[in-house]
């Protein structure tokens, strides 16, 4: 169980702290996910969650335990996907997960083992003794969660980790995350993309400002903006109105004289409407 | 311990790994700078004498200090500031349970192997400088002390740096002016008494002195060894003190 208890961070140079006072607690085993619009604080968050940052009030805890630096024991327990790639260059996809299982005390042979199989999972087995920095950026997105795979964490925390993969490649790690998160892992994962928040995430918190505008589960949210979705478009603009009953939606849109179009609403829809409003604040 | 030591030799052999894939560039970077020294300076002035000895005896002794002390601050300043700044492939070790201080450790070490393996290639190549030195145990524990100090320095700078150019910043105000001053291409004597006190108080015054010594077939003083030591312990401290406490790393 991750426990988030207070948080804030403020940068020193920054008027409003990027994590305000927030809490939250996941579950073992649950799969869950972070939106928010740019410099909502998501990736400051992730930040304190794997000690790269020091919280400037609150605490985190995991299955009880306080993270902090110098915890190997609690630290043990967790893996990053970093948002930017973070791989050593000179080195090669086989030399990288042998570092990763070195400086989690895995034992060789087990790490051979592992990256056998995760570099063959994610196509990268031919590409084994290339040196990253002459793979593709999807290739390394996939190295990277390769990395993070390779000493099997109870607690992976994903930030933005399908950027810049193939729609092919997103959906093989989508089945991967959903096998794993199913055996038992927690999973915190942050995204743009909320397509995949909703078909991954049990439960989700947007985020804006660096609080915590909305938690619930995405088909929860949902409901509560309304099941239905009319959208009209005016000619520069399209508006959407949301609606309980597909009836209700009908009924709406026999009144219209332009153009419409009647759809299920999805988690975007909520997510513009609940954390929207900042990114039309920023335009 | 078992664990602190096989974090220890996890740096150890990510720094090989890193050593294999550069060992060219890292090898020519070691020797240009003491080799041109030897050479501007053994030419020009090797014959002449200092304090009774050719002057080529009294400099090589201070360009191993030098290789070593550059090598070492070197290999860990640049490679850590770059994993940190850049590729942020620092954030894995942050995140792993690798504990701190063998991490640290595994740097000191790891660049003072290299300052070693610089210090090593600069005394083959002062053989036809003919600098005359006696060389002992000693004489590689001196430059394998000065190494871990500034190793451990150099973690330090690549720790506290904001920027890359901070990491060349801290070596333009600190090493460079070690590099002259330090009891290395003339005599502590000639300094003016008030910079002295300084100098004296300067890592590489006492590698230079303790290898200096060596080489002239005397003991090092107790107290070069000690001071390099104690250095290299306390820049050990900072690194690791900023690294638990640091904000933002």
């Amino acid at each position: 169980m991750v426990e988030i208890i207070h948080l804030t961070k403020r940068y020193p140079d920054g008027k409003a702290p990027a994590v305000d006072d927030v809490s939250l607690t996941i579950g073992t085993g649950e799969f869950f996910g972070l939106l928010g619009p740019n410099g909502a604080g998501k990736t400051t968050l992730i930040s304190v969650l794997s000690t790269l940052l020091l919280p400037t009030a609150g605490e985190v805890r995991i299955d009880g335990e306080r993270l902090t630096r110098g915890r190997a024991d609690v630290k043990r327990k967790l893996a990053l996907v970093t948002q930017h790639n973070s791989l050593r260059g000179n080195m090669t996809p086989e030399e990288i997960l042998e570092l990763q299982g070195r400086l989690y005390y895995m034992d060789r042979r087990r790490i051979r083992e592992r990256s056998d199989e995760l570099l063959a999972f994610c196509g990268l087995a031919e590409h084994r003794g290339r040196i990253v920095r002459q793979i593709s950026g999807g290739m390394k997105r996939k190295l990277m969660i390769c990395r993070a795979l390779l000493t099997q964490p109870e607690v992976l925390i994903l930030d933005e980790p399908t950027v810049g993969l193939d729609p092919a490649s997103r959906r093989q790690i989508w089945d991967l995350l959903r096998t794993l998160n199913r055996e038992g892992m927690t999973i915190l994962l942050t995204t743009h993309y909320i397509e995949e928040a909703e078909q991954l995430c049990g439960r989700v918190a947007m985020i804006e400002s660096g609080r915590i505008a909305r938690l619930a589960p995405p088909r929860e949210l949902i409901c509560a903006l309304g099941a239905f979705a009319i959208d009209e478009f005016d000619g520069e603009h399209t508006k959407s109105t949301f609606f309980q009953t597909r009836e209700e939606a009908l009924r709406y849109a026999e009144g219209l004289s332009r153009e419409f179009a009647i759809r299920s609403t999805t988690l975007e829809d909520v997510f513009l409407s609940e954390v929207g409003r900042g990114l039309g604040a920023q335009a | 311990m078992k664990r602190f030591l096989q974090s220890v030799a996890t740096v150890l052999w990510e720094k090989w790994v890193e050593f294999k894939f550069e060992w060219g560039r890292i090898t020519a970077a070691a020797v240009v700078g003491p080799l041109l020294y030897m050479a501007a300076l053994g030419w020009g002035f090797g014959a002449s004498g200092t304090g009774g000895r050719p002057y080529i005896d009294f400099l090589v002794p201070a360009i191993l200090a030098l290789t070593t002390m550059n090598a070492s601050y070197t290999a860990i300043s640049q490679s850590l500031s770059i994993q940190r700044i850049f590729e942020h492939s620092f954030d894995q070790l942050v995140i792993s349970p690798t504990p701190i201080p063998a991490f640290l450790c595994g740097q000191m070490l790891a660049g003072a192997l290299r300052g070693l393996y610089g210090g090593a290639l600069i005394l083959l190549l002062s053989i036809p400088f003919g600098a005359s030195m006696h060389i002992t145990p000693a004489f590689f524990l001196v430059m394998l002390l000065n190494g871990l100090a500034f190793a451990a320095f150099g973690a330090l700078a690549a720790l506290l740096a904001r920027t890359h150019s901070d990491v060349t910043r801290v070596s333009s105000f600190t090493i460079m002016p070690m590099t002259f001053l330090c009891n290395t291409f003339f005599p502590l004597e000639r300094v003016p008494a008030a910079v002295k006190t300084l100098v004296r108080i300067l890592p590489l015054t006492h590698a230079s002195g303790a290898l200096r010594a060596i080489a002239y077939g005397e003991a090092p003083a107790f107290a070069d060894l000690a001071i390099l030591a104690l250095y290299a312990l306390a820049f050990l401290l900072a690194a690791d003190l900023v690294m638990e406490k640091k904000q933002n790393l």
